[in-house]
């Protein structure tokens, strides 16, 4: 291979490498290169020199700076991203994103709102040219969007019941807000919301500029600073505090009988982006895995990486959390899931680790039939006890295998690259090498799942929410009573 | 144990002084309260300390991009394309599908994708399987469609070896056991079930216009297992089936990300000289038919007032999708036609993503912005190695069935009238974004590379096809169009059909020169 052995021409340092070769991991991927800009604004990237490429801006800010009276803002402002600005009309902006070929996106999840545009790596200049305080314009229509976008994210049960644990464990906190709001505020947020939250949250050191695929970063710094370059640094007055958001161990339950199936979503509390404990939780959480009852015995499905290119979900359930690739494998070294399998216990079932930046909920999410759900919520927590009392090294070590093929599958296309990067700057400010995040993966051993498990799972109180013909699901203090054994 | 989570949290009120502070001071911090247990303490913030320098590829300019071919001495061929990373897709692509199922109850390449990477002479299970698998890093997938199957597996490089091994023996050698037949069997009907149970119709009218478009006959075969033979297929069937079709001159080995020399060494380790576990290959029993085009209607009437799972309703729906014969992927038609699909383009009346989704395509401009009662009208190109379907999806209110037919067959009409410049140059650069954006991940260069050399023997790459794409002009557009407008129409139908036209009046509107439906004279209304 012809790139390979450019690898360590480009180290340069000769006497670098011959001292410390021992202590240096060839990785087969080019460097994410990070700068920030005087205003504290970050520029990374990595350049794979494809012919097409995808960049972003990553914002931490998203619905949880919001309050009841303003909630839906964030995700209001998303949606005029693309509206056009005072010099260009929405009509020209739109006209020249689709006659070069190229597409603009955007999300808005809890913590975090991405706008980004892929394009053929020659048009990057003008990919980045959106300006976020001039476009508006059109709020008006685009009140009727949102509104008609509400009714489509409450088709989707799958958001419904999200949205509806959140709202249970983060209960009179940030966090138990949707990102969409309720619809009074859609229909009410004026420009003047829109420019608050702008100014209160759009600065400089808030925002990474991503980008992945044939990217060039020095073009990358000089079209952020041009673009970019006088968004305000600091405050004028007091920063805006950030909202503490504690965990209530509770339930909300909508109970439907002519619905066909049970949407039951079960999670603990579990820890933020950087905790050393996330990795281990998300080991925990291939462990047990995902699955679906038409693909039988289970087989792990590589084409699902086709992720359409408007892979951004509506209300960000997906992006605010490593699922979307733990979403990718069907684990059928999971227990669970060859009971699940056997005794037809569920139409499908998604462990999930959503992580925010000082809270995370672990758990599972069930599509069952009215009659099974007793019997699919006693082996969940079956299986959660015996994480954390007896799980083997032989699990432990396949989950662990299992998360880091998926991690690095998942990297593949310069959009998955760009969203990591993006993600990562803003949860830990930097890019964490593979191989590092490989090594905090591998120092794992059973004792260390168990560890985490019990400090997480083992006797505590978790938060449910369950859509459906749920009249079988036990009521919440057997439930409770499930998370600890009785044993001697 | 600890409870560090405080520590690192970064406050809503940071500079960029502040973030550098908190991670400078996050190792000490944990460093300090380190439980010393084998897991290290350390924020993910904060690089581990000990841990290796990266040394990173560099890009030189061009990717390697050509695929290299090899034809092994019983017929198999060998494609690769080398591509930066340390991962690679590798797989077998098998020249069978639902289109060969002609002397079969169809529903042998559904069961066959199911069963794919199950139990096999060398591994007692799927789980064995995949346990040799994650010790490379690696993942399986079967995929299936009506002239394809597809076993791939994404690993490391360095387990090419095993992988091309397992391959060979996952497509030669499978057990086929009762139980995992058994298994298979309630996997399929769980799926029928699902399909039908599933809110977004495309997958079951997709099939419906296929049956239509080629009525009994090869690429218009079930691609799902109907229901009533989920009992008839058996081991003995599968095997016969296998003896005739899964034999080395139909198959291709097709590797992305490695060493075509490597890969090579490895098929003639596996893949030359093995006996399938079906016996001697029987190729004469082969069906060659080419595909018929006859057109024609498939109807479904189905009660769609109440698809929703759950307590949000979902409005009712008919469905249409009209579809005309277009060409085979090996004419030069073909690539006119890719640049006309595009340009139709189209949507759902709502969906997600910003400008690039194909807002100014004639489906977007001329359908669903100026009748904004339609819910949907999406334009789709099948094609296949001897005959191609260019078809367009619409939905609406059951009651407004009719006025949206004509809208679908004018549009039609249309598109062999001329096309606008401006149009036409989207639709080409569209056509060419959307080809590099798909083939910048590994399993689609696999797909395209692996389909390619099955069909033709080699692979035209990337930017052959897009200087194609854009020597099409306007002229190319109206005589494509022209042509395929001689063909007799497609239909299928979902849904409550009472206002939906009959097939004559369709095949009229699309020989008239506006597409108009002709009139009804009716005394009661």
């Amino acid at each position: 291979m012809k790139r390979k052995s450019n690898i360590t021409s480009l180290v340069g340092s000769r006497r670098l490498l011959a001292t410390q070769a021992a202590n240096q991991v060839v990785l087969n991927v080019p460097e994410t290169k990070v700068t920030t800009l005087e205003n504290g604004l970050r520029v990374a990237s990595e350049d794979s020199g494809l012919s097409t490429c995808t960049v972003g801006l990553w914002i931490d800010a998203g619905s949880r700076y919001e309050n009841e009276r303003n909630n839906g803002t964030a995700h209001f402002l998303e949606h005029m991203a693309f509206k056009g600005t005072r010099k260009r009309s929405q009509l020209d902006l739109e006209l020249e994103i689709e006659n070069m070929g190229a597409h603009l996106n955007a999300y808005t999840s809890r913590e975090q709102t991405v706008y980004y545009a892929k394009a053929f790596s020659k048009d990057l200049p003008r990919g980045t040219t959106l300006n976020y305080l001039e476009m508006l314009s059109e709020i008006e229509r685009e009140r009727g969007v949102i509104l008609r976008e509400m009714q489509e994210v409450e088709t989707n049960l799958q958001e419904v019941v999200f949205d509806y644990l959140h709202a249970t464990a983060y209960q009179a906190t940030a966090l138990g807000r949707t990102i969409l709001g309720p619809t009074q505020n859609i229909k009410s947020i004026n420009r003047g919301d829109l420019v608050e939250y702008i100014t209160t949250h759009y600065k400089g050191p808030r925002i990474v500029l991503a980008a992945a695929g044939g990217v060039s970063h020095s073009e990358l710094i000089d079209l952020a600073k041009y673009h970019f370059g006088n968004l305000p640094a600091k405050y004028k007055g007091e920063a805006p505090s950030f909202p503490l958001c504690n965990f209530t161990g509770s339930e909300i339950r909508v109970r439907d009988d002519k619905m066909p199936l049970a949407h039951i979503a079960v999670a603990v509390e579990a820890v933020g982006w950087s905790h050393p404990d996330t990795i281990p939780l998300m080991v925990a959480n291939t462990l047990i895995g995902n699955w679906d009852r038409s693909f039988g015995g289970g087989v792990v499905s590589l084409f699902a990486v086709r992720v359409p290119s408007n892979a951004g979900s509506p209300s960000g359930v997906d992006s605010s959390s490593y699922s979307p690739f733990v979403a990718l494998c069907q684990n059928l070294s999971s227990k669970l899931a060859q009971m699940a399998c056997q005794g037809n216990l569920c139409h499908s079932f998604q462990s999930f680790n959503t992580c925010y930046t000082d809270t995370g909920l672990w758990g599972l999410y069930m599509v069952c039939e009215p009659g099974t759900i007793n019997e699919m919520m006693h082996f969940t927590q079956l299986e959660w006890m015996s994480l954390c009392t007896s799980v083997t090294e032989g699990e432990v070590a396949r989950a662990k295998n299992l998360l880091k093929t998926n991690m690095l599958l998942h990297l593949d296309g310069s959009t998955p690259i760009c969203e990591d990067i993006g993600r990562q700057m803003l949860c830990y400010s930097r890019r964490i090498p593979l191989h590092e995040l490989e090594a905090r993966i591998d120092a794992i051993d059973a004792k260390t799942i168990k560890d985490v498990c019990t400090k997480y799972i083992y006797d505590k109180s978790p938060a449910i929410a369950a859509v459906g013909p749920i009249e079988q699901l036990p009521d919440y203090n057997r439930i409770r009573s499930g998370m600890y054994w009785m044993r001697t | 144990m600890q409870h560090f989570g405080t520590a690192d949290v970064p406050k809503g009120n940071d500079s960029v002084g502040l973030i550098k502070v908190y991670v400078w001071f996050g190792i000490a911090a944990y460093r300090r309260y380190s439980s010393g247990s084998g897991y290290p303490n350390v924020s993910l913030s904060s690089p581990l300390p000990g841990i290796p320098k990266p040394v990173f590829a560099a890009v030189d300019g061009h990717e390697q991009c050509e695929t290299k071919i090899t034809t092994l001495e019983n017929g198999l061929k060998v494609a690769s394309q080398n591509k930066f990373g340390q991962f690679c897709t590798v797989g077998i692509l098998v020249n069978s599908g639902s289109r060969h199922e002609t002397k079969y109850p169809s529903g042998i390449a559904h069961f066959l994708e199911k069963l794919a990477f199950s139990s096999t002479a060398q591994y007692g299970s799927k789980d064995e399987i995949l346990l040799t698998l994650e010790k490379h890093g690696g993942i399986c997938d079967c995929q299936t469609s009506r002239d394809t199957t597809m076993y791939a597996v994404s690993a490391e490089v360095k387990g090419l070896d095993t992988v091309v091994s397992l391959l060979s023996d996952a497509v030669l050698q499978p057990r086929l056991l009762d139980e995992e037949i058994e298994m298979t069997r309630m996997a399929v009907r769980f799926e029928l079930e699902d399909l039908n149970m599933r809110p977004d119709p495309e997958p079951l009218l997709t099939e419906m216009i296929h049956a239509a478009a080629y009525r009994g006959n090869t690429v218009g075969l079930p691609r799902f297992c109907p229901v009533d033979n989920v009992e008839k297929i058996d081991k003995t069937l599968l095997h016969t089936y296998l003896r005739s079709y899964y034999c080395p001159e139909r198959m291709v080995l097709a590797g992305v990300g490695i060493e075509h020399e490597q890969l090579v060494a490895c098929a003639r380790k596996y893949l030359l000289d093995v006996k399938p576990v079906w016996g001697a290959g029987t190729p004469a029993n082969v069906d060659l038919s080419v595909a018929q085009y006859t057109g024609g209607m498939v109807k479904m009437d189905k009660d769609m007032s109440d698809v929703s799972l759950g307590p949000t309703p979902i409005p009712e729906l008919t469905h249409i999708m009209i579809g005309l014969e277009s060409c085979s992927f090996l004419e030069d038609e073909f690539i006119p036609f890719a640049v006309l699909n595009m340009m139709m383009g189209g949507g759902g009346s709502f969906s997600a993503g910003g400008p690039g989704k194909g807002m100014f395509t004639r489906l977007y401009l001329n359908v669903l912005n100026r009748h904004h009662w339609m819910y949907n009208a999406t334009s789709y190109h099948h094609s296949y190695e001897d005959s191609g379907l260019l078809c367009i999806h619409a939905s609406a209110d059951p009651r407004q069935v009719r006025e949206m037919v004509e809208i679908i067959t004018r549009e039609f009409i249309q598109m062999a009238g001329t096309a606008g410049e401006m149009e036409l140059e989207r639709a080409k650069t569209q056509l060419k974004s959307m080809l590099m954006m798909n083939l910048e991940s590994r399993p689609v260069i696999f797909e395209d590379v692996g389909r390619q050399v099955l069909a033709t023997g080699k692979r035209k790459l990337p930017h052959q096809l897009c200087d194609l794409i854009s020597n099409v002009t306007g002229s190319d557009i109206k005589r494509v169009s022209t042509k395929m407008l001689r063909s007799k129409p497609a239909v299928a139908a979902l849904g409550d059909l009472r206002q939906m036209p009959s097939y004559e009046h369709i095949q009229a509107a699309l020989s008239s020169k506006d597409g108009r439906l002709p009139r009804m004279y009716r005394l009661f209304r």
